[in-house]
């Protein structure tokens, strides 16, 4: 008990920074010890004797720099932009990368795979895939990878949809070898445990089992199941029935063949496109190259999907077709900036002014309707195809009404005169910036370049796409609107749905007008 | 050292390459003598066992290509490399308003804001929250320009504005396009100077408000922080809430706020920062143009908080709601300030004690002994350390959310594992923690506007912008016996403040806690 409350005096003197050595030793001595020892061994067994003084010499406090460092030479402010280079390895896989001045790197995986690739065996792997992705490998074990990973302080991450997973590493440039080694190790050889497996299915499991928690991402998954026949009607959300199903050699049998080298592209941001080839082609050579195989096909049909659940809210979305998708640029510009000029969002939001209170749909919809809680365009965009949309949340009471606003709003944009040209070049500006400054993320450049070379086979420059935007007039918009709706409607809702309009009564209207 | 051992079983067959090789050589042989059709597995035992096999099989032959770079250790790297970055210039004016830029001309686009050195501590009880309904009716027009042509101006440019309020500082920016930077500024200067505070919109925002605080009170997190503030820092400025209480947010006036402008928004605490596509020649003679009326009121913000410090004290706040599934709570010890030297060593701990929730993808595998003990034994759903610096104190400690039933096992948990931090550090975890602070420092900059963030806070924290290389230094400068010397000063025998929400009826009392910020060894 003595020592403890010493203890507690002591701490506090040292507090004191400079004074606290004088203070320390008129302590002890008028505690009538032996001083010198006595504070000797007091200090010397404890973690308090870290020479106080010393320390505080050597380190300021923040105001003043430390003294004795050498600072680097200032970069210049004018660094020219450098542009992507690609080389195909002699299997076919592409590695593409793009260098940068910061301090930082992201390198990351793109490979062609996706829910579309499931076959009736497999349905619902790709959503396990992500779930295991950094997970033991043939040379290290899950704790391993950690350890490596937290070793460094870097950011890994995956994601899937429904054509391509990612993989990605975010490091300081220091430590690039060894997370390029680790980036590869985990997608070439993983391992796929059987524990490792098993406590994923139940995890997602547990997931699925409380959609409710997010149907906003439900409904979307539905609009697709509706929507389409074929590969994109494949739910990219791993169907309880399908997940009773699946295991480890499942999984390693869709692997194999959607892994293989002529699949995937190696990205990287930051990097030295030489140096990144010395570390990973090496790893990547043997890489077997897979069986030339047809990427399979969906059709648009259009349909309804509903799914009655006990809640306040009610969630519907009407979708179209998209036509061309991501590789059709122009039409997916345009598609982008009409998403933008519809805009719209939550009925209350934080923040100042930029967010798209003046879109359309704020202006025409959620500033007039009290009852709506959200009211915003959607798009989805996938290699030949993509959905495009508006998802409304309301009470159900005022569901019908909504729907009815949503028709209107979408038959108004595919008519001519309806948008004015400060729409067209307030939408415009907007996105330009919102690309601008995505561009100048790192992880977001790394999977630009990633997804373009899967996507288009090169990485097409940003002013490519900033011309095709320039370009857009609002008869474009008006055309790209009218063949949307010209498609069959796809409908989902979820909530109450049974005041929500029928598909027939809906449909009607679009069929009616055009 | 116990990591150790399990990381080398699992690169047994490397590591063993003797051994194994003779194994697999025996394997060879004995496939050799049984040609093939290879008899079939006549038992259940026996088809089992070639299963088994099969799997180990799999991860018995390591390539050792892929074994040269990465280690599982933690050791420090060379960053000597990437130390340099793009120079940040500062220029003063003589009514003591700070500029500071950092250019990147191949960007394309700009952040621009200027940061001031005033937040809600500077209130007093009757006008607790002025600094954050000034935040809001400061978009709400201007002598020259009307809120309707404000918005429409700034999204006419695609461009984003947008402000926050802390406890001690108030920023408003603007992300743009390169060449709508002047405009940007423009537009800054105006609302930061010729506000009209229209009577009706402050009534109209008092509603926006009200609904904000709604919203806030919903987000459980930021509600213990609160209450961790207020208990922690009770009957100092500190205590006092962002949003300011109900009544306060009712009752404030166009007085009020034009008050706290003219005392508060002052040329000598205010820092505008911006990076991008922007010239710093430009930015200074566009801001003598239009930065003209601000008050050049001496008084700083140092003098200000010396004439009221907050004041840490030991104390607990428990709100007992057993209707909610989860409990949640924040222990903190009270901190360092800004500029301590040893808030380094502190972020240091943070990173060291760790965060961690259910969905993580390192899962049991953290290297934090914190984390390691709430996922090994599922005691919590989440955790997060914590470390908030202000000017003259500082927040240190742990939050967690927790089922009710573990709320015991998990308090043991961080308590131990908190104090701890006096006794015995490794090596191995402090080199960790640093490399992960790094890299978290570096990694957050991404893109212009968390560069123009970290200049106008640093402007008004630490008077300069520190360099990368300074700070990489101090933070190489902590080890494992400064993390415990550092440890004794804010951790060991201290007071503790306690927040808890929820269903926590068996969370330990408060002596409980405060008996554990040490341990007695005899």
């Amino acid at each position: 008990m003595f020592r403890f409350s010493k203890r507690f005096r002591l701490d506090k003197l040292f507090k004191n920074g400079a004074i606290c050595k004088s203070g320390l030793m008129a302590l002890i001595l008028h505690d009538g010890t032996s001083g010198h020892g006595v504070a000797s061994r007091y200090l010397s067994h404890e973690p308090l004797s870290y020479n106080e003084d010393s320390y505080t010499k050597c380190i300021p406090p923040l105001f003043h720099p430390l003294p004795g460092l050498k600072l680097p030479i200032c970069l210049p402010d004018s660094a020219e932009l450098n542009p992507t280079k690609v080389t195909t390895l002699p299997n076919g896989l592409r590695v593409a990368s793009e260098d940068s001045l910061g301090p930082a790197a992201c390198v990351g995986i793109y490979v062609d795979s996706g829910s579309i690739y499931e076959t009736e065996e497999s349905t619902g792997v790709t959503h396990l895939l992500e779930r295991l992705a950094f997970k033991s490998t043939k040379h290290r074990s899950h704790l391993q990878i950690v350890h490596e990973v937290e070793s460094i302080g870097g950011n890994v991450g995956a994601s899937a949809s429904r054509e391509q997973m990612g993989y990605s590493y975010d490091t300081l440039k220091a430590y690039l070898p060894a997370v390029v080694e680790l980036l590869i190790d985990c997608v070439r050889n993983p391992v796929f445990l059987d524990s490792e497996v098993q406590e994923q299915v139940n995890r997602t499991k547990w997931e699925i089992g409380d959609i409710t928690k997010d149907p906003q991402q439900f409904l979307l998954d539905s609009l697709h199941l509706a929507g389409y026949s074929g590969a994109l009607g494949k739910p990219l959300m791993a169907p309880e029935s399908a997940l009773e199903r699946i295991n480890g050699s499942k999984i390693r049998k869709f692997y194999q063949e959607n892994y293989t080298a002529d699949h995937m592209v190696l990205a990287a941001f930051g990097v030295d496109h030489e140096d990144l080839l010395a570390i990973a082609e090496p790893l990547l050579y043997d890489l077997e190259r897979g069986i030339a195989m047809e990427v399979p096909k969906s059709t648009y049909t259009g349909g309804d999907f509903r799914h009655k659940i006990c809640s306040e809210k009610t969630h519907v979305a009407l979708a179209f077709e998209v036509p061309g998708g991501w590789r059709h640029e122009k039409d997916a510009t345009a598609l982008t900036v009409l998403q933008t000029l519809m805009g719209g969002g939550g009925s209350f939001s934080a923040g100042g002014p930029g967010k798209g209170m003046h879109s359309r749909l704020y202006l025409r919809v959620l500033n007039k309707y009290q009852e709506v809680q959200s009211f915003l365009a959607f798009s989805s965009i996938y290699n030949d195809t993509g959905l495009f949309g508006v998802h409304s949340i309301t009470g159900s009471d005022f569901v019908s009404k909504a729907v009815d606003v949503a028709v209107n709003e979408l038959h108004a944009i595919a008519t001519p005169g309806q948008v004015t040209e400060l729409e067209l070049h307030r939408a415009k500006n907007a996105t330009r910036l919102a690309i601008l400054l995505n561009l100048e993320s790192r992880a977001i450049v790394a999977e630009d370049i990633g997804r373009q070379v899967l996507t288009y086979g090169c990485r097409k420059p940003v002013d490519y796409f900033l011309r095709c935007l320039d370009e857009l007039t609002l008869d474009d918009l008006t055309i790209l609107a009218q063949k949307m709706l010209s498609s069959p409607l796809t409908m989902a809702s979820w909530g109450d749905v049974d005041h929500v309009p029928s598909y027939a009564s809906v449909a009607q209207r679009f069929q009616a007008s055009i | 050292m116990a990591i150790r051992k399990l990381l080398a079983l699992s690169r047994r067959p490397l590591l063993l390459s003797g051994r194994s090789a003779s194994t697999a050589a025996a394997l060879a042989s004995s496939d050799l003598a049984a040609p093939s059709p290879a008899r079939p597995p006549v038992m259940h035992y026996d088809r089992l066992a070639e299963a088994v096999q099969s799997k180990i099989r799999r991860l018995d032959d390591p390539d050792p290509r892929f074994l040269r770079y990465a280690s599982p250790h933690p050791a420090l790297a060379d960053h000597t490399s990437i130390l340099a970055a793009p120079q940040t210039r500062v220029t003063t004016l003589p009514n003591g308003l700070r500029i500071a830029t950092e250019s990147t001309l191949a960007s394309r686009t700009a952040t621009v804001g200027v940061w001031i050195d005033a937040g809600s501590r500077f209130e007093t009880d009757e006008t607790n929250g002025t600094a954050h309904f000034l935040e809001h009716m400061i978009f709400k027009g201007t002598e020259s320009r009307t809120v309707r042509q404000l918005e429409e101006e700034i999204e006419n440019m695609g461009g984003h504005l947008n402000a926050y309020t802390s406890r001690e500082q108030t920023t408003y920016y603007a992300k743009v396009l390169d060449k709508d930077v002047p405009k940007a500024l423009e537009i800054l200067a105006d609302i930061l100077q010729n506000s009209c505070f229209d009577e009706k919109r402050i009534e109209r925002e008092r509603d926006v408000i009200l609904r904000e605080m709604e919203e806030v009170e919903g987000q459980t997190e930021e509600v213990i922080f609160d209450h961790l503030h207020a208990t922690a820092f009770q009957y100092t400025p500190l205590g006092r809430t962002i949003l300011g209480p109900a009544q306060n947010i009712k009752t404030i006036t166009k007085e009020h706020l034009k008050n706290y402008i003219s005392t508060h928004y002052t040329a000598p605490r205010m820092v505008i920062s911006a990076a991008g596509a922007v010239k710093h020649e430009d930015i200074v003679e566009q801001v003598k143009k239009v930065f003209t009326k601000l008050s050049n009121d001496p008084t700083t913000a140092s003098e200000l908080v010396a004439k009221e410090p907050a004041i840490f004290t030991g104390s607990e706040v428990r709100i007992i709601d057993d209707d909610i599934p989860l409990a949640q709570f924040a222990v903190a010890f009270s901190g360092a300030s800004w500029t301590d030297p040893d808030s380094i060593a502190l972020m240091v701990m943070q990173s060291m004690l760790g965060s961690w929730n259910k969905n993580a993808g390192g899962g049991k595998h953290m290297g934090s002994e914190l984390s390691q003990r709430i996922a090994i034994n599922e005691i919590a759903e989440s955790m997060m350390a914590f470390n908030t610096n202000y000017k003259d104190t500082g927040l240190f400690g742990v939050y967690a959310v927790a089922k009710p039933d573990c709320l015991d096992d998990l308090a043991y948990a961080i308590m131990y594992e908190i104090s701890k931090l006096s006794y015995r550090v490794s090596e191995a975890d402090v080199t960790r923690a640093r490399n992960q602070l790094k890299s978290s420092l570096q990694l957050h900059i991404d893109g212009t506007s968390p560069v123009a963030e970290d200049i106008g806070r640093q402007m008004l924290t630490y008077r300069r912008r520190v360099p990368v290389a300074e700070l990489f230094a101090r933070i190489d400068a902590v080890d494992a016996s400064s993390v415990k010397r550092v440890a004794n000063r804010f951790i060991f025998d201290q007071d503790v403040a306690i927040a808890a929400m929820g269903p926590i009826q068996s969370l330990p009392d408060y002596n409980w806690f405060r008996r554990r910020t040490y341990l007695l060894r005899y």
